[in-house]
């Protein structure tokens, strides 16, 4: 679809101020997807963009597009339910790591495995901000935080292989210390045809760790580009998410060159095949007529 | 005899539930109106499996009480059905000799039946069709002989169900027919109960709660269902799975309870009427997005088909527990409307007027059916569709899109509702409070007027007076108040009553919530006593009405857990102790006081 006046950055844009801490990582994040968003170029009104809840989740508001803020850890099967009700829209999904990966991470498997058309971005910080540092399911083993006062006894869900192991067809990973390449993967995820993952490493200021803050990120990133990574190749994309947690790998991980068509778009064959012949709505009932 | 009640029951491959099938089709095809229930032993396939058909020249409004026909392929597998399949004195008892059992020695304690015949059900299947699974098709015989029921609707039904399997197999169930026709003959009841004659044979529907409620969405516009499977509201997820692509319409059988009214407020959001249902345990399991779609004031339709409860409970048996959870489930302070339907063509109504509210409110409607009729085949009369209209939410226009606010304060309360898509309509929805532009808030005031607005814009429903239903005489002191499968039970308590000389009305709520305060007070102004007739422990329609409205003292809960149905008679019988006591204080109040 084509646009007729180019769209900028500004448009998508909204008046609300955000309430993230200054230096939140999460602005990082909400710039990239201004300009991501102006580079695909639709209008505002034709875009539905989906969050739970959590700092990260209140990023709808501060867009100009269709938000819908809602409960903790459901942004994906709301924002499927709206690509199936319409699929001339552009979704996006977000939230944080506890939103996508705790409270709503039986979801994940589920909108993978169905490849509706969407983006899901993640503002992984590995921590809950909302709720002023407690774990996350991100949160590495033995973080000290106020409920882990001895230090976490968990592993942390790995996001990225997460969603590999559910044959996610796009993941991709960014981090604000990079704004450009995060705006590339972000418009990447938005234009691959199916469920498109981006995990952003999104500081927490507040209650964040020294090696998670943007400084820190812009000496630790390397852009998987510079490492050779073929992006179609599923085995080597699984070999570099095991070192989540440990390196910072910014760019697109793992990109299914021939994916399975999209469940909206399976559905809608599935409706245009089936439309002839049925029984106007009003005769519904002679479904049930005795012959 | 204008009315036939019938019990069957045998082994899980005795085609039980078959044979009551083909009798309700044979009815409907010859004019008769009829109402099967089936239940079933808790295991997937074989087990214990029965059905009762109960068969009028009228109407059928509930299941009926005592059998006045039972058949027992086997009394061990009878027996595990109890009070769903009650044998009394007045019941004609026909079961397989060879269970061995002698006529004299029935396993029925304290009941002498008014007639036993111990047909050799098995061989006569066997000797006519070489196979003993024509037994039920041997009883379809028993039955057309002795009670004049179908003979001819039966034969077609049979011939047109066995076409597909070949002339061998068809010709084989017509002589196990014939030869339960032929044995009736030869051993004819001493006294004849053979049914009316129904009057002109019109087109019937044959149709179960849940199937019909679905066939409602699609009437109503539904364009979305996202569901999950749950015991006993599944039927309504297969019929859309199956039906509603047709319409442009989309199911999503989704990974649970939560992610399937999640997808169907999404899809409300995005501008089509979407549903979801589910039972009791899933209900629990949707709440936070109820309150969601509360908030966020999206039209949104859920079913919840009652179950026995709490928690797993009885997933196949019938109980009016969840009325609490309805009404009062999600967290805040805030009102959704609950609806409940009382028969299958009822839910058609209940469910296009659900449709309705959600669209005209912008709110979820819960549908509260349940187990018995939402799992019944109803042999009914075709509803005329074009009595309906159809409600549409109120989108913004014009200048009401310059700016759009999303939450404005409007007289009614509702305000215009955008959709992606809309240019110029875009907006934040949120679970989180808001201001009318919807921009989150955390201000008491913004809350407030927000808290007020979507109570406010339910007012009008509280005089929708076309959401009860009143039958009996107007004056009547004495009462009956029921809601759901119960209310069939009081609707033919009310004419036993009646018939018996009581003067009495019945009120039957299709708006249990918010409680029509003005209703109510109208319809108690002449009561002086009563019963709120309910299949739940505590009674909780007499007691949300305690909560919301003035409820005479002399009108009492007659409540019990779920899976022991009512019968018309005890309600009747109640009843005329309440007239008793009610003449007696009247006499008392007569008398000087020493």
């Amino acid at each position: 679809m084509t646009s007729l006046c180019t769209l900028t950055a500004k448009d998508f844009k909204s008046d609300l101020k955000p309430i993230w801490c200054p230096g939140c990582g999460d602005f990082g994040v909400v710039q990239a997807i201004y300009r991501a968003l102006a580079a695909i170029g639709r209008p505002p009104h034709q875009i539905a963009f989906v969050s739970g809840i959590g700092c990260s989740s209140r990023i709808p508001g501060y867009t100009t597009a269709y938000g819908f803020n809602s409960v903790h850890g459901r942004a994906l099967p709301i924002a499927q339910g709206i690509k199936i009700a319409n699929p001339e829209l552009l979704v996006l999904a977000a939230g944080g790591d506890g939103d996508g990966f705790s409270i709503g991470g039986g979801h994940v498997p589920h909108a993978i495995r169905r490849n509706v058309d969407l983006a899901y971005i993640v503002m992984d910080n590995q921590i809950y901000g909302l709720t002023k540092g407690q774990l996350s399911p991100t949160s590495p083993r033995g973080l000290r935080t106020v409920s882990s006062a001895f230090g976490s006894l968990e592993n942390p869900v790995n996001p990225l292989s997460y969603v590999l192991a559910y044959g996610a067809p796009f993941v991709a990973q960014g981090t604000p210390a990079d704004l450009p390449a995060l705006a590339a993967v972000i418009e990447q995820a938005i234009r691959y045809p199916g469920f498109a993952f981006v995990n952003v490493q999104s500081p927490c200021v507040t209650y964040g760790e020294e090696e998670q803050q943007i400084k820190a990120h812009k000496a630790r990133m390397k852009p998987l580009e510079s490492l050779g990574h073929d992006p179609s190749d599923l085995v080597n994309a699984f070999r570099l998410a095991q070192d989540y947690g440990t390196e910072l790998y910014t760019g697109v991980l793992y990109r299914n060159p021939d994916p399975s068509p999209t469940l909206d778009s399976l559905m809608r064959e599935r409706q245009q095949k089936m439309s002839e012949g049925a029984l106007p709505r009003e005769r519904i009932l002679e479904l049930f007529a005795q012959s | 005899m204008r009315d036939l009640v019938i019990g069957m029951a045998g082994s899980g491959g005795d085609g039980i539930v078959s044979a009551g099938e083909s009798l309700i089709a044979a009815c409907a095809a010859e004019g008769y109106h009829a109402l099967m229930t089936k239940s079933f032993g808790s295991q997937i396939r074989g087990g214990e499996s029965s059905c009762r058909v109960r068969l009028g020249v009228a109407p059928v409004l509930n299941p009926g009480g005592a059998l006045d026909v039972a058949v027992a392929l086997n009394w061990d597998d009878f027996l595990k059905f109890g009070s769903e399949l009650p044998v009394a004195g007045n019941t004609v008892v026909v079961y397989d000799s060879a269970t061995g059992i002698a006529p004299d020695a029935l396993p029925l304690e304290g009941i002498d039946p008014a007639a036993v015949f111990a047909v050799p059900i098995g061989e006569m299947a066997r000797k006519s069709a070489g196979t003993e699974k024509a037994k039920n098709t041997v009883v379809l015989g028993l039955l057309a002989g002795w009670f004049g029921i179908a003979r001819d609707g039966i034969l077609r039904g049979i011939r047109k169900k066995l076409a597909k399997k070949g002339p061998e197999v068809l010709a084989a169930n017509e002589r196990a027919f014939q030869s339960g026709i032929d044995y009736a003959a030869a051993h004819p009841l001493d006294s004849p109960r053979t049914i009316d004659r129904p009057g002109q044979a019109t087109k019937k529907l044959i149709v179960d709660g849940n199937d019909i409620c679905a066939a409602a969405a699609i009437f109503s516009g539904c364009d979305f269902f996202g569901g999950y499977p749950i015991t006993p509201s599944t039927e309504v997820m297969q019929l859309l799975g199956r039906e509603l692509w047709k319409y442009g319409g989309a199911v999503l059988q989704a990974e649970d309870e939560i992610a399937g009214i999640g997808s169907a407020l999404g899809a409300s959001f995005a501008g089509k009427k979407a549903m979801t249902a589910t039972s009791g345990p899933g209900m629990s399991l949707k709440t936070e997005i109820l309150g969601l779609a509360s908030i966020a004031e999206l039209p949104l339709v859920l079913v919840d088909v009652q179950r026995g409860g709490p928690s797993t409970g009885m997933p196949t048996k019938s109980e009016q527990g969840d009325l609490f959870q309805a009404v009062f489930s999600a967290n805040g302070d805030v009102i959704r409307p609950v609806l409940a339907p009382t028969c299958v063509a009822d839910t058609f109504a209940v469910t296009v007027e659900a449709f309705n509210l959600a669209e005209r409110y912008q709110t979820p409607v819960v549908v509260l059916s349940d187990q018995e009729i939402a799992q019944r085949k109803e042999v009914i009369d075709p509803i005329d569709t074009s009595r309906f209209t159809i409600v549409e939410r109120v989108r913004p226009r014009g200048a009401e899109l310059e700016p759009y606010v999303r939450f404005r304060q409007t007289e009614s309360g509702v305000s215009p509702l955008s959709h992606p898509g809309m240019k110029g309509g875009n907006y934040l929805a949120a679970g989180i409070e808001h201001n009318e532009r919807g921009e989150p808030t955390a201000g008491g005031a913004a809350h407030a007027k927000m808290t007020e607005k979507r109570f406010r814009k339910f007012a009008p429903l509280k005089t929708r007076e076309d959401l009860f239903r009143i039958e009996g005489d107007p004056n009547a002191r004495l009462a009956l108040v029921s809601w759901g499968s119960t209310a069939g039970v009081c609707r033919e308590a009310l004419r036993l009553a009646r018939a018996d000389g009581l003067s009495v009305k019945l009120l039957v709520p299709w708006l249990l919530y918010p409680v029509a305060d003005g209703v109510y007070r109208s319809f108690f102004a002449s009561v002086k006593g009563g019963l709120v007739v309910e299949q739940s422990y505590q009674g909780q329609l007499y007691r949300l009405l305690k909560m919301f409205t003035d409820v005479p003292a002399g009108v009492q809960p007659l409540c019990r857990a779920g899976a022991n149905p009512f019968r018309p008679t005890e309600i009747a019988a109640a009843l005329r102790d309440i007239a008793l006591s009610l003449q007696r204080q009247a006499g008392d109040a007569r008398q000087p006081q020493e």
